[in-house]
């Protein structure tokens, strides 16, 4: 590892101009769980880190009916897996959180730091487009929000601009009757980077899909939808038929790459045989959910 | 025995087990001297090259820089790298830093610096012309005519080809009602231990080296060392403390040892070097990846009539264990299930520019054995025998010949059949392939292994042992055998405490530090209990006949109405005195000095194991997963059968992660690891593991060793690999003869098979 400045910011303004002043040779540090292995192994060597996790308020995790939950920059994906909340309302985030690395990599690594490094098989992305997530960022120009659908522009590239930090997550509250659902596939029950996720997140209403989200990880450059399987489902009484085709429609959108972790081809197979054991899921738990 | 134990055949924790799981225990990378430098290794991104020139001079510019070693600054003694004595199976093919590099990752260049971030700097200071030479990663590539010669020799073959044969082989065959001939090929998994190759080395004011190491046989490294230096055994001292595993690639020297001595005899000062994961996937060993294509004809009664076989090994850029395992590989095909003693088998190994490999728990057995008992699979369906019965009528026994010449002394693989049976209730339980539908399907599957404890003849097996009691009543054993993290230390300690007649708390085992201890050739051959064990019973029966003479002595009668137990000298029950009592100093009188030695030279014993895998695949992904393994192991006599517990399990994880997702895959264009890390070479963890239900069996003690003890160490992983084939295979109908079964590949052959749906 080479020689880096560090410091411990403790407000946004000094994080961001810190950012400013080593003009994008800074790295923002929060469980670290990838940024340390890739400076260990020389991928990466930033002048200076900026830890965030002294800054009041990167802390909070919180649901209020009504409104939805919000997941600060500093909340690990431990904090986020085991929150009765989201077992309760965001079931695909809690599966995909209770699948990332091991018990001991989550307590460090956050939900927010899975989503900037920006892997194609960063399993929170796909159950957190599904729930509709937005991301708000805090710049020298002021706050934002972007759709997590579009933040991501390639395998390690976001819409995060330099001298922008990630301030927190924020899921709409989901509408009754929605089952959601995230199928990871790998080699491995544990520490484990997936050769394909997929999320499903689906409303039903007398029977009517009126809202469907499946969201493919690891088989493009960026957690992708799956918009023409969910045309399938919405608007439709799903059967075992629409189920198949949906899946295959998502198969279709897979545009997956051959590397060692496993071939294209298998790599396309999985998301149908996923797709369609997420939906036959999601169409359980949306039925069993009842009204609150 | 006439009489009960009181120390073996107990389950004990480990003499270590405080010391390592809190962290306190030191490995060779924990040590540390004052004035130290940090050394690495500069290694070729080229599969085969040639150095043209080195230029060092902005590398020795950088501060903080104190040497760089070039190929023609070091001593140019080829070596071969594996030191154990084999007999005619070792090639001398390597040097401490190579001018031709031989596979991607191969050392050319080292530095040392004061710290290791300036010594990794300074890696990318040095500048090295290279001449690219033509490469080959494959077996068939290396052996097609104008392939380039990795190191000359004809047909890049390491040695001359093993030729093993009895009986008349084409008899056998006409005799035959079916005859089946097929290929089998194994994977390339990596050893993965915890500790990563590492050293310390200073040269003392009397010009003797010192080096911490993490190896499995210290007196090699000592005597290696010693030629390649130049200096005498009496100036070199290893020292091994705990070890994290090693699996069989720490019998061998890596280039860190060497460029470690001498960076430390250029400085003057003490260099340290630990390797990175990295270095330790590609620049270390693997398992040799063989191709086996084995032909055997059989009776419709179920008799095998002839066994014809070629084992071909890649050995990668260097020979290293390559002629030894496929000797081994090669005369271990005549064993396992009878053949009417009618057998042509050869052996080849052969030069790529892959990784090397080397020796690995199994050694080129695990490779034969899985083409043996997979086939054995296949044949008995052929014969329309059911393959329990097919393996019980064929399995070696009492009088049968063996590898090492010997014949066999019992019908111990039928026991572990029959027991591992009866409990997986098989014929009860098993099923043909056929039956099997659903989504998610069960199969069972056999596999089953014999192995050696010790490598005799090949090697002359020889292991040492000293005792030296202290005036309070306690011993220490020195005994050069190491404890790579196999809980040898305290079977030692057990035996010498059992045949001591003294609680397992009074013996103190001191090992590693060749100035210390008596000879020993290695931890390795699953011989340690078996060889070492007998030297240690051997000074400990030699020590207590010592003290029982000195008690009749002080006693006033004779020694053999004395025995000692619970460190008491009794007679007929009776407590006489304690040992303590009997060798403290006395009104002035200092305490009486008792030492004993002893050698022990092994002749042979084999172990045995039949696994019964039981697994579930899921037919849309091509997932395997083992749910449950029934472990069969005859072993004459469990000293620590905690221990014996413990090294089937591992061997079942171990087994199971190289048949189904370990491997160490080649970039077919430049040779180079593609998962060089723990992030896609996967073994598998907790979560992946199957119950495991480990049977031990004493149905076979062997009469030459400490209580009849026989080896355990590599059995387990020799028997798992084809239990899985066969259980996939009962599972879904698809017969995989090669490793290891990964879910693309099983998904594509139920398709081929028209078994799975496509939407």
């Amino acid at each position: 590892m080479r020689p880096f400045d560090y410091y411990e910011a403790t407000s946004l303004e000094e994080a961001v101009s810190l950012l400013g002043r080593y003009d994008g040779r800074a790295s923002i540090l929060a469980g670290g769980t990838d940024l340390l292995v890739e400076m260990k192994e020389g991928l990466r060597a930033p002048a200076c880190l900026v830890n965030i996790k002294r800054i009041p308020g990167l802390d909070e995790l919180s649901y209020t009916p009504g409104e939805g939950l919000r997941i600060g920059a500093a909340v690990t994906v431990r904090q986020v897996e085991r929150h009765p909340a989201v077992r309760q309302h965001y079931a695909g985030l809690a599966q995909a959180a209770c699948q990332l690395g091991s018990v001991q990599v989550r307590n460090r690594a956050t939900v927010v730091g899975n989503i900037c490094r920006a892997s194609p098989s960063a399993d929170t992305a796909p159950p957190l487009i599904a729930d509709g997530a937005l991301v708000c960022l805090f710049g020298a120009d002021g706050t934002r929000t972007v759709p997590l659908e579009e933040f991501f522009t390639g395998p390690g590239q976001t819409v995060l601009r330099a001298h922008e930090i990630v301030t927190e997550l924020r899921l709409p509250d989901p509408i009754p009757h929605t089952g959601q659902v995230y199928l990871k596939h790998g080699r491995r029950l544990a520490m484990e980077l997936a050769t394909v996720g997929v999320a499903v997140s689906l409303t039903l209403q007398d029977e009517i899909c009126t809202r469907v989200r499946i969201v493919l990880g690891a088989v493009a450059p960026t957690p992708i939808r799956a918009s023409e399987a969910e045309a399938v489902l919405e608007g439709r009484s799903p059967d075992s038929t629409l189920v198949s085709m949906a899946a295959v429609k998502a198969q279709e959108a897979s545009r997956p790459i051959d590397d060692v972790r496993s071939s294209a081809a298998y790599r396309r197979q999985m998301v149908r045989v996923l797709t369609l054991r997420a939906l036959e899921q999601a169409l359980t738990r949306a039925r069993q959910e009842d009204s609150p | 025995m006439s009489r009960g134990f009181s120390t073996i055949g107990v389950g004990h924790p480990r003499i270590d087990a405080i010391e390592k799981v809190t962290g306190k225990a030191r490995y060779a990378a924990d040590f540390s001297l004052p004035g130290m430098l940090y050394g690495k290794i500069k290694r070729s991104p080229h599969a085969h090259a040639r150095v043209l020139s080195i230029d060092a001079e902005k590398a020795l510019a950088l501060e903080g820089v104190k040497a760089v070693l070039t190929p023609w600054d070091v001593p140019r003694v080829l070596h071969t790298g594996a030191p154990a004595p084999r007999l005619g199976s070792l090639r001398a093919d390597q040097l401490v830093l190579t001018d031709v590099a031989r596979f991607v990752g191969d050392g050319v260049a080292a530095v040392a610096a004061t710290t290791e971030e300036i010594a990794e700097a300074a890696l990318d200071l040095i500048e090295v012309q290279y001449e690219i030479l033509p490469a080959v990663f494959t077996v068939e590539e290396a052996r097609r005519p104008g392939a380039p010669l990795i190191h000359g020799t004809e047909g890049n073959l390491v040695m001359p080809p093993i030729i093993v044969q009895a009986g008349d082989v084409e008899a056998g065959f006409a005799e035959a009602d079916l005859v089946l001939e097929a290929t089998y090929h194994t994977g390339r998994p990596s050893h993965c231990y915890m500790e990563p190759n590492a050293c310390l080395c200073y040269f003392d004011e009397s010009g003797t080296l010192t080096i911490w190491a993490s190896t499995q046989c210290a007196f090699m490294v000592r005597g290696i060392l010693s030629e390649v230096l130049g200096l005498p055994l009496h100036k070199v001292r290893v020292v091994v403390k705990h070890m994290g595993g090693g699996f069989g690639a720490k019998q061998d020297l890596y280039q860190h040892e060497f460029v470690c001595a001498l960076l430390a005899r250029r400085t003057g000062r003490p260099v340290k070097m630990v390797y990175s994961r990295k270095e330790v996937f590609m620049a270390t060993k693997t398992r040799h990846p063989v191709s086996i294509t084995l032909k055997q004809g059989v009776k419709r009664d179920g008799t095998i009539t002839a066994r014809q076989a070629l084992y071909v090994s890649n050995t990668g850029g260097y020979a290293s264990h390559g002629p030894g395992i496929t000797a081994v590989g090669t005369i271990d095909m005549t064993s396992l299930y009878r053949c009417n003693e009618n057998w042509r088998l050869e052996g080849r190994s052969v030069y790529t520019n892959a990784p090397i490999a080397g020796a690995f728990r199994g050694y080129g057995a695990v490779q034969s054995f899985f083409a043996l008992d997979v086939q054995m699979d296949e044949l008995a369906e052929m014969v329309g025998m059911n393959p329990l019965d097919f393996r019980l009528k064929n399995a070696v026994g009492e009088g049968d010949p063996s590898p090492s010449g010997h014949r066999l002394r019992a019908d111990a693989l039928a026991a572990c059949l029959r027991r591992g049976a009866e409990e997986v209730r098989w014929h009860e339980r098993w099923q043909p392939p056929e039956v099997k539908t659903g989504r998610v399907r069960w199969g069972l599957g056999i596999g089953t292994e014999m192995h050696s404890s010790g490598a005799y003849p090949d090697i002359k097996e020889q292991s040492n042992a000293i005792l030296k009691m202290n005036e309070d009543g306690t011993v220490q054993l020195l005994t050069g055998a190491a404890d790579l993290g196999t809980g040898a230390h305290t079977v030692l300690a057990q035996i010498a405490a059992e045949e001591l007649g003294m609680p397992l708390a009074n013996i103190r085992v001191v090992s590693g530090d060749t100035d210390m201890v008596p000879f020993d050739i290695g931890a390795y051959a699953s011989r340690t209990t078996y060889v070492a064990g007998s030297a240690v019973q051997r000074a400990a029966a030699e020590l207590r006949q010592r003290l029982l003479a000195l008690a009749g002595e002080k006693l006033g009668c004779e020694a053999t109405t004395l025995e000692i137990r619970d460190g008491e000298i009794r007679r007929q029950g009776q407590v006489l005195l304690s040992v303590a009592e009997l060798v403290r100093g006395e009104g002035g009188r200092p305490a009486v000095a008792l030492m004993a030695q002893a050698t022990y030279e092994a002749k042979v014993a084999y172990s045995f194991a039949a696994h019964f895998a039981e697994v579930e695949v899921d037919t849309e992904t091509g997932m395997v997963r083992v749910t449950k393994v029934v472990a069969v192991h005859e072993i004459g006599k469990a000293i620590n059968p905690l221990g014996v517990e413990g090294q089937i399990e591992g061997g079942i994880q171990q087994g199971i992660g190289h048949s189904l997702t370990e491997d160490l895959v080649l970039d077919p264009e430049t040779g180079a690891p593609l998962n060089a890390g723990f992030v896609d070479y996967k073994m598998p963890l907790a979560p992946d593991m199957p119950e495991i239900r480990v049977i031990i069996l004493e149905e076979a003690p062997d009469p030459d060793s400490p209580f009849g003890a026989k080896g355990v160490g590599e059995d387990p992983i020799m028997a798992i690999g084809p239990a899985i084939a066969n259980a996939v295979y009962n599972a879904t109908g698809v017969r995989f003869r090669e490793l290891p079964i990964t879910p693309d590949k099983l998904l594509a052959r139920l398709r081929e098979q028209g078994e799975t749906d496509t939407a």
